[in-house]
């Protein structure tokens, strides 16, 4: 129970840190949602176009967060800006391969008749075509914000911000008391905002998704 | 559309971390392009610090030997720790998919998703700090523990996508249990587990990074190094490394998954 005292003692640090790490975690994922689905929108008729653009996006998913967040520190510097940076480029390739799935599942049939019906491309894009694909593309936003939740506590590496610092302080006073406490709850942290999070997008999949899929 | 399909298709959704692989065979010229454009990021890495003047302590970490031992403990880490990854979730992929689980099912896979978020450095200082468990054994159980989620939600996912009516055709021409799941099951999900084996390595690769902190050694050793002595051209060395080594091995793995895909699928 000296874990409950701790969190108690800290909850200032503990909320502070945690806005920060939902604050960047969330920008992260807005940014990749709108370039993601972009990007699958503009690729998912051609094939070549599709699969370079999952190549690429999906190569960025490869390089281990560590070594991204080295490598941006040059031209980012220190902060929150090499962290947003590399949760974006590891938010892309979910959020694109979900909505080319999503976009190429659309029955041809309700297509073409939304062609009979006289509506342009632009109109079957928006009317039809991607509100029939989003509950694919918010369910791969959904677990993508997971793993990038998890991702953002190693940002502590360049300073970013969030509850990655419990963990990294914890590891600097390794065979103190306080040392189990501070990663302990860094990990409770997050924990704590992946559920948090889910809940969000449980409801934002329930409201945005057309009463006639649901 | 029934309920069930959609349930499915849900599930498939959930394994965002899996490597994308090409839909249809390469021609010999795509298997060229990756290495060809990592030959030449090692190249240019290579003309760049040659071009430098080494301080003694940059020098001490960027040598053949060191980086080449930083190099093939890296690769001895992620390569156990897939291993010992696949030996246990795969086993444990079967056991969950049987249809005696199909009430606790959703909850499973549910738990497992979320349980994406727990922070790989998080369990590997936790080990350390609490259970004073340090080096390569530490490092193992830390890489497999973080990268049997993933892994395990590829096999379920994998063995539920097979088609029912064939199983039911296959229960029909008298097979029993155990030779529907050796004959047609497991066959059918050998590609969502190859897949599977080919996320466990490039996560592993990526989490073995991270064992410095734990005094298991790899490539995040050169990279602490340049950090901790503020030397940014051996931070850089280690990072670029890193990101060869993980792209190599997803695209060898990737070659794998092309050849040993069962013919007809």
């Amino acid at each position: 129970m000296e874990f409950l005292e701790f969190l108690v003692d800290r909850a200032d640090d503990m909320l502070e840190l945690g806005l920060e790490h939902a604050a960047v975690v969330g920008a992260a994922v807005l940014i990749s949602t709108v370039i993601g689905v972009a990007l699958g929108i503009a690729t998912y008729r051609s094939e070549r176009a599709r699969e370079t653009v999952l190549a690429i996006t999906g190569s960025f998913l490869t390089i281990p967060s560590f070594a991204l967040f080295i490598l941006l520190l040059g031209p980012l510097g220190l902060g929150w800006r090499p962290v947003l940076l590399a949760l974006v480029m590891y938010g892309l390739m979910p959020v694109v391969r979900n909505t080319i799935t999503g976009l190429r599942e659309v029955d041809p049939a309700v297509i073409e008749s939304a062609k009979g019906m006289g509506l342009n491309r632009r109109q079957q894009l928006l009317r039809i075509e991607l509100p029939l694909a989003w509950p694919v593309i918010i369910t791969g936003v959904r677990v993508t914000t997971l793993v990038l939740l998890g991702i953002a506590a190693i940002g502590a590496i360049v300073n970013g911000p969030g509850y990655g610092e419990l963990i990294f302080t914890g590891l600097a006073r390794v065979g103190t008391p306080v040392a189990v406490n501070l990663v302990l709850a860094g990990a409770v942290g997050v924990m704590v905002l992946a559920v948090l999070f889910d809940l969000v997008f449980y409801a934002v999949q329930r409201i945005t998704t057309p009463r006639g899929i649901r | 559309m029934s309920i069930s399909t959609s349930e499915r298709r849900r599930d498939a959704d959930v394994v965002t971390q899996t490597p994308v692989s090409a839909g249809r065979r390469r021609g010999w010229q795509g298997y060229l392009v990756m290495p060809a454009i990592l030959a030449l990021i090692l190249l240019a890495l290579y003309l760049w610090v040659s071009s430098m003047e080494l301080d003694s302590i940059e020098a001490r970490s960027l040598n053949a030997q060191s980086l080449l031992t930083a190099l093939g403990e890296h690769i001895v880490l992620a390569a156990v720790s897939t291993v010992v990854t696949l030996v246990i979730a795969v086993p444990l992929g079967v056991l969950l998919t049987r249809p005696f689980t199909q009430r606790v099912r959703p909850f499973i896979i549910g738990v497992l998703t979320l349980g994406q978020a727990v922070p790989t450095i998080a369990i590997l200082v936790l080990l350390a700090v609490a259970f004073l468990f340090l080096g390569f054994q530490a490092a193992i159980v830390g890489l497999v523990l973080y990268a049997i989620i993933p892994v395990l939600l590829n096999t379920m996912v994998g063995l539920e996508q097979v088609d029912e009516n064939v199983l039911e055709a296959g229960r029909g021409m008298g097979m029993s249990k155990g030779r529907v799941l050796t004959r047609l099951e497991l066959p059918l999900a050998v590609p969502v587990m190859l897949a599977g084996v080919r996320t466990a390595l490039v996560i592993n690769v990526g989490t073995a990074t991270l064992v410095t902190y734990i005094n298991a050694g790899g490539l995040g050793d050169i990279i602490v190094a340049g950090l901790s002595t503020n030397r940014v051209v051996v931070q850089i060395v280690g990072a670029v490394l890193t990101a060869v080594l993980a792209l190599f091995i997803d695209y060898l793995a990737g070659i794998a998954e092309d050849f040993l895909r069962p013919k007809g699928l």
